[in-house]
């Protein structure tokens, strides 16, 4: 219940932060969302033909006359497979390890769940280095099967794979949480009323699990849709790359590029549009919910046809194995030397750091057989200047962008509660949830074409020029990154008992003291597990940094991508693949981290803390042979 | 020394309070008590400053607050959830009002030292996190962080509705304890009549934003001045037409008796009116029985003590009687 009294002594400070928040809010709003997203939707419409004459419909026409369609109906293949390959593969491996009975369940889920650290552009350009056509374990298959084709990852077939297996992260969480909410006593009434296992499986289990897969599937359908990094290093011809390439091209070489490029990305948002519409319709309609008021810890179910049974285990391994095998072998090639990676077979008799700290001389030989030496050319992660720049240079910019989500989202949701069910709360809300709407690609390109103009709101300049591009990054990736961190700023904040504002206010407490000591703490983990998710997401992504690629905003990602480029033997891109895979491995280490810092740090109340305090200091006590303070009081 | 006058509330066209006028005397136990979204909980909040009335004045000691700010009123609150703050340990909790009000760091030590003690909290409890606390112990902060800025009345709403039914009875003690102890002025809001009955010096029932009477809880239970406070407070029998007839009562009035003001088997002396009906169902409390008497055309209930000798079987004939001066009629 809202307070109908207002403090009446004193300058009105809460109108001065009102006024000037919400004209703050207007303009990011309005110059960083609205105004970039008009200017590419109008400029489909206002091409100049060769007359200089306004042809709305030329690219239109340019659409349907040339192959533009192809990019469209290759992004729909991928995402139509994509639907089909991820859903096998996520929710077996969930029924694997948390449904049936399986051997090893606890390694095999640990396996399955490396998608978490091991995404995006590494684990692409990781792939790539171990099943590209030289690639150790094309080499390893080629051998036991003669007949395959050796350049078999590349194109669609290479991004498929790629992708199915990265994909499965979202069935590894939500599709888990959801079978674990299943009540076991509905699978014991089933089978107690008759119903055989696979029965109980596919009648009573699965349809419980019905609105996540759903779920699931329009979000793997986004992703396959707009997927970027995978068809860019795979070399599959689908809508993002083409934005891309299109938005660096120029009239000189195609006919509008940009226009075209803006074609593309508005009919991803439409497909994005509508797909996010059916789910928001279907979510809204609700979900099986269990009724059950003493809910029953599931059992895992032991498949009871032995055939079966060993099929499955097998299953289980072989896909441990798909997932397990890039991650074991990367993280040991990135201790091995040049040559070896070079080579892409290992050796296990020679380990060396090299991959990550120090530098090491080249030696070789000429096309007239002189003996050459370049000094230091063959160097690792952290002796690298370009990889330390690209590491610094995302550091920077995602941690900034990280920081602006949540300090906006909070003001925001802090906002939209105290007006709860007026019509204000929901138009910031709304504005906040904008960019879900708009595939990344379209705001990316957006920036990229409006503010590669002198804009007066932003002081007359030119934003993708020089180091303003870094400005540019930021507050793309600061919008891309809202709607996430607005959904979990907004779930932390429910859990916010009215009362403890009441009895704040109650013990003296103005609005702000009210906000920094009382409700700030409460979701302050809440707010930090956003920042540490949204700064890994940005630290390695590749989409937004490809699309704004400039040599003054060359990220951690981008580099990456340049490490995949041919070692040169006069020195050039030394030793680019020893960092790849020192860098993935580094890339593992942070994910690892901040899952840890978010999901097992981040995760314990007050009373945790000082319970685990309580025990270190009776630990160091003990250590030390001292009464712990503690101790001694008592 | 509170005063409520002519209070009326409204949110938005729906009037929740209407005519409110209460006076709560200094020390009193005072209750609030009715059904849910019967306005109790909206007077506690107006007297408080949470809720500012359309019209009507909010009185202490005769100084008129209806316009003063929440935290310039002086009263504490305890919250229906306790509204412990969960990331501050149980000393900072007691001691944020003292902090806000800017005391020095020994006043605040002395003075949280000093309640803890009062309302049993030890030290090692003051050092841990309010989750670590029981529901018991945690009241107890909550009383301790309302009592340690010393205000005028302590307003307590439903704080013990969240508890299980042993821990209730237990805390209720506890409470009516320190209420006595600590001699403040208590304003407290339940929909529980047992713990109505139990804490008050007084009661005021409330019925859709009215209230339907004020009184002790004698006076509430025994002598309910509406229909409604006879049938909210404890539980009742409404004597149908044969009854009503039988007894010769006012037909044009709704008639009714308290369960432990009928007996079964008594004789004329002891109750003068008499009839003769079935039992046609008992409930076993061990303490006392239940009977559920079929008698004059409708089912009368009746407490008897467990004496363990009179008890009656389904079925059984008996006489069920009671007296004139019993009956209430509205």
């Amino acid at each position: 219940m809202q307070s109908t009294l207002k403090r009446k002594n004193g300058p009105d400070w809460s109108m001065i932060y009102k006024v000037f928040g919400g004209a703050l809010f207007v303009y990011l709003f309005l110059g960083f969302m609205v105004m970039p997203c008009l200017n590419t939707l109008t400029s489909i419409f206002t091409t100049k033909d060769a007359a200089g004459n306004t042809d709305p419909l030329a690219v239109i026409r340019f659409f349907f006359a040339g192959s533009m369609p192809s990019f469209v109906i290759n992004s729909l293949k991928l995402a139509v497979c994509l639907v089909i390959t991820v859903n096998v593969v996520g929710i077996s491996i969930v029924l694997l390890t948390e449904y049936f009975d399986i051997k090893g369940a606890k390694i095999l889920r640990l396996g399955y769940m490396t998608t978490l650290i091991y995404s995006g552009v590494a684990l692409v350009t990781g792939y790539q280095f171990l099943y590209d056509k030289d690639g150790m374990l094309t080499t390893w298959l080629f051998q036991m099967f003669p007949m395959m084709n050796k350049q078999w990852f590349a194109g669609f077939s290479a991004v498929l794979f790629t992708m199915t297996f990265a994909c499965t992260s979202n069935h590894a969480l939500f599709l888990r949480n959801a079978i674990r909410g299943i009540d076991y006593n509905t699978v014991e009434a089933a089978r107690n009323l008759g119903a055989k296992p696979f029965k109980v499986l596919f009648k009573v289990v699965m349809p419980t699990l019905l609105p996540t897969l759903f779920s699931l599937t329009v979000m793997t359908f986004i992703t396959g849709l707009c997927a970027m990094s995978a068809p860019t290093l795979l070399g599959y011809n689908s809508i993002n790359p083409e934005i891309v390439r299109l938005a660096g091209s120029s009239v000189a070489d195609e006919a509008f590029p940009q226009a075209r490029a803006a074609l593309l990305s508005i009919i991803l948002a439409l497909f994005t549009i509508a797909l996010l519409t059916v789910l928001n319709h279907y979510e809204r309609k609700g979900h099986y919910l269990s009724v059950s008021k003493t809910k029953a810890k599931l059992v895992k179910q032991k498949i009871q046809n032995p055939v079966f049974n060993v099929l499955a285990h097998v299953y289980a391994y072989v896909l441990f194995l798909i997932y397990m095998t890039p991650v074991v072998m990367i993280v040991v090639f990135s201790f091995q030397n040049w040559p070896a990676i070079r080579a892409k077979s290992l050796n296990l008799g020679d380990w060396t750091l090299v991959n990550y700290f120090g530098t090491q001389d080249y030696s070789y030989t000429t096309s007239r057989g002189k003996q050459r030496l370049r000094e230091g050319v063959i160097s690792g992660v952290f002796s690298n200047s370009d990889t330390i720049g690209g590491i610094r240079l995302s550091f920077i910019l995602s941690a900034i962008a990280a920081a602006l989500a949540c300090v906006i989202v909070v003001v925001a949701v802090n906002y939209i509660f105290k007006h709860r069910n007026k019509k204000r709360a929901v138009l910031v809300e709304s504005c906040l949830l904008f960019p879900w709407l708009l595939p990344t690609i379209l705001i990316c390109y957006s920036f990229r074409t409006f503010f590669n103009n002198n804009v007066w709101y932003v002081l007359g300049q030119n934003m993708y020029y020089r180091e303003n591009v870094r400005f540019l990054i930021i507050m793309a990736y600061t919008v891309v990154k809202l709607p996430f961190a607005l959904r979990m700023v907004k779930a932390a904040f429910y859990a916010i008992d009215d009362e403890l504002e009441d009895a704040a206010r109650n013990l003296g407490a103005g609005p702000l003291v009210t906000f920094l000591r009382v409700k700030l703490p409460i979701v302050l983990p809440s707010v930090l597990a956003v920042f540490a998710l949204n700064f890994n997401a940005l630290f390695t992504e590749y989409d937004m940094s490809a699309t704004f690629h400039s040599s003054y905003g060359k990220s951690y990602a981008m580099v990456i991508q340049s490490m995949t480029s041919e070692e040169g033997r006069d020195g050039y891109n030394m030793n680019g693949s020893g960092r790849r895979c020192a860098s993935t491995v580094f890339i593992m280490l942070v994910s690892g981290l901040i899952l840890y810092l978010v999901y097992g740090v981040g995760a314990r109340d007050l009373g945790e803390r000082l319970e685990r305090r309580k025990k270190r200091r009776e630990r160091w006590a003990k250590l030390t042979g001292r009464k712990s303070a503690g101790a001694a009081r008592s | 020394m509170i005063q409520l006058n002519d209070i009326i509330v409204k949110f938005g066209d729906f009037e929740a309070l209407h005519n409110i006028n209460v006076h709560v005397k200094e020390g009193e136990f005072f209750t609030f008590l009715g059904p849910s979204g019967c306005g109790k909980t909206t007077t506690l909040r107006t007297i408080t400053g949470f809720i500012e009335p359309a019209s009507g004045t909010v009185q202490m000691r005769g100084e008129d607050i209806t316009h003063v700010p929440i935290e310039k009123r002086n009263i504490g609150i305890v919250f229906q959830s306790y509204a412990l703050f969960p990331t501050m340990t149980v000393r900072d909790n007691i001691a944020f009002g003292l902090k806000i009000k800017k005391l020095s760091k020994a006043d605040i030590e002395r003075k949280v030292t000093d309640i803890a003690r009062k309302v049993d909290l030890s030290d090692e409890q003051l050092a841990k996190a309010v989750s670590q606390l029981s529901g018991g112990q945690q009241q107890r902060v909550a009383i301790a962080r309302a009592l340690v800025t010393e205000p005028a009345i302590i307003c307590m709403d439903e704080p013990l509705s969240n508890l299980d039914a042993k821990l209730r009875v237990q805390l209720r003690n506890e409470l009516k304890k320190m209420q006595r102890e600590f001699g403040i002025t208590t304003i407290y809001v339940t929909h529980d009549q047992e713990e109505a009955l139990t804490l008050s010096d007084r009661i005021a029932v409330f019925n859709k934003g009215y209230i339907e009477q004020i009184g002790t809880p004698n006076e509430v239970y025994n002598f309910s001045k509406t229909e409604f406070v006879a049938n909210f407070i404890g539980d009742i029998n409404r004597l149908e037409d044969g009854a009503v007839a039988g007894l010769k009562l006012d037909p044009a009035k709704h008639h009714f008796v308290r369960l432990e003001r009928v007996h079964v088997n008594r004789t004329a002396a002891e109750c003068p009116f008499l009839a003769e009906g079935v039992i046609e169902s008992r409930e076993y409390y061990g303490l006392y029985i239940k009977y559920y008497v079929r008698c004059a055309g409708q089912t009368i209930k009746v407490i008897e003590k467990n004496d363990g000798i009179s008890i009656y079987e389904p079925g059984e004939i008996v006489t069920i009687g009671l007296s004139p001066d019993d009956i209430m009629s509205y």
